[in-house]
């Protein structure tokens, strides 16, 4: 019971995935980045050892579907995992094995790939490569959050007669840095989704001013007086 | 306007990082706590290639004294932040730059460090550490969740007559695994410390449920199932 979009963004290179679930605090275990390297994602029966292992194939150079062999041949339990890979080329590789419960699968295209289990049904992860695909020139955060609304929108988890809540979600974007541009987090909430955009919206507002905060910290307005400014914009 | 905790279990190496502030999503920037390697935090004005930087450098054997010594050679603007390193030994290293706001400090206590600023007073870094002291037999995680309220129970950020709130916090807990054993968050919330404990009880209820999920699905039940049963037994001690 999880849906997800894996995305590249052709223009930038930027890198990153949104994810939204039954399961609580999903953003420990699901799925991991790296700055020109990849992003991948282990749900379903997730093996949560199985991102860094992969990060670091693809680091060494191996491509999406190499990566994703790899981790099918080292892994006893491979049946029971949904596995995406996207590579720094945007090349995508998924798996879903025969032991995920819930109708499940996923849309694969260049630079990216929705993936799902426990949905409604096919709708779910068309409707999320939709989503992803509706505004190409936009933000990948942006465009992520689109994929998991769209899912979401067009049934997402559950059965046609009982839907299943998403309880938390995340989203990671990297760009050229070590560390995330974008790392955001719901871990227990009972509209996810809902939860996640606003997260991001609000974020939205400080991310350039956390960012010149620590790079030029000589005379950086206080928080305060940078919210008043927010204040006196709106 | 944040207060951090990195503490270290002595009884299983395990190490981690607790960690509360006015700035939202603070959970999305604690990239430097690193299984069988260390923690890395750099706060106040965040340089935020510090963190990965000191990760390698403690894994190449350099110690927090010297990872921080290499800070201060590579940033120009040193004097704006704060840090606090721990390696897998537990050795400490911290720096409270002169140009960090407010209140601000760290002190060391049994194998932790407490470190924060724009703080009310010293009097939240020892409301940590005492948090943290209060019941060493305790998870790693706990002891870091109690840090964090010690130091909100001590006023926490902001001045004696206007309190700052927390409005996100987050801990990170890392074994032997190269993925967090704990890694709990809140990135937008009033009282971000309240609710990480919310969040953090819950999870406790699912983490062996999860682990076993992964390790051996083939005989894993289905969460609702798990859930039902979690469910009636609350309603069993209620």
């Amino acid at each position: 019971m999880t849906y997800t979009i894996l995305g590249r963004c052709a223009r930038t290179g930027r890198l990153g995935i949104g994810i939204a679930t039954f399961s609580i605090t999903v953003g420990r275990y699901a799925h991991s980045a790296k700055a020109m390297v990849g992003v991948t994602v282990s749900q379903a029966f997730a093996n949560e050892n199985n991102n860094q292992i992969a990060l670091r194939l693809l680091d060494q150079g191996f491509g999406a579907r190499a990566t994703l062999e790899h981790l099918k041949s080292n892994d006893a339990y491979y049946t029971y995992r949904q596995i995406g890979v996207i590579d720094r080329t945007g090349a995508a590789a998924a798996y879903t094995g025969p032991g995920v419960r819930g109708w499940c699968g996923e849309v694969v295209g260049e630079n990216y790939i929705a993936t799902g289990n426990g949905l409604v049904g096919r709708h779910v992860v068309e409707a999320i490569a939709k989503g992803f695909l509706a505004e190409r020139d936009a933000d990948l955060e942006h465009r992520l959050l689109m994929g998991l609304e769209y899912g979401r929108d067009a049934g997402g988890q559950g059965t046609v007669d009982r839907h299943k809540a998403e309880r938390s979600a995340a989203l990671l974007v990297y760009s050229r840095d070590p560390y995330p541009d974008i790392d955001l987090r719901v871990d227990l909430h009972e509209t996810a989704v809902e939860e996640l955009r606003a997260v991001w919206a609000e974020y939205k507002k400080y991310e350039a001013y956390y960012r010149h905060r620590g790079e030029h910290p000589r005379g950086a307005l206080g928080q305060e007086a940078f919210m008043a400014t927010l204040k006196a914009a709106e | 306007m944040t207060f951090s905790l990195i503490g270290r279990c002595t009884r299983t190496g395990r190490l981690g990082l607790g960690i509360t502030t006015f700035s939202l999503a603070v959970g999305g920037r604690c990239e430097g706590v690193v299984a069988n390697i260390g923690v890395c935090k750099t706060q106040a004005f965040p340089n935020r290639t510090n963190d990965p930087l000191g990760i390698k450098l403690l894994a190449q054997g350099h110690l927090p004294k010297r990872v921080m010594e290499m800070f201060a050679a590579n940033d120009t603007e040193h004097s704006y932040r704060q840090i606090g390193i721990m390696d897998r030994d537990g050795r400490i290293a911290a720096h409270t730059g002169p140009g960090c706001r407010g209140w601000a400090g760290h002190k060391e206590g049994t194998d932790c460090v407490a470190f924060g600023n724009g703080l009310v007073g010293p009097q939240v870094l020892d409301g940590m550490i005492a948090g943290f002291l209060e019941n060493p037999g305790d998870a790693l995680e706990y002891r870091l969740m109690r840090a964090i309220e010690g130091g909100r129970d001590a006023g926490g950020q902001g001045t004696p007559d206007a309190h700052r709130p927390e409005r996100s916090a987050a801990i990170k807990v890392v074994d032997r695994r190269d993925y967090p054993d704990v890694d709990v968050r809140v990135d937008v919330h009033p009282t971000a410390v309240a609710e990480l404990r919310r969040v953090l009880e819950e999870f406790k209820l699912y983490e062996e449920f999860y682990r076993g999920r992964d390790t051996d699905p083939a005989k894993a039940i289905p969460q609702d199932v798990f859930v039902k049963e979690l469910d009636a037994r609350r309603r069993a001690r209620a």
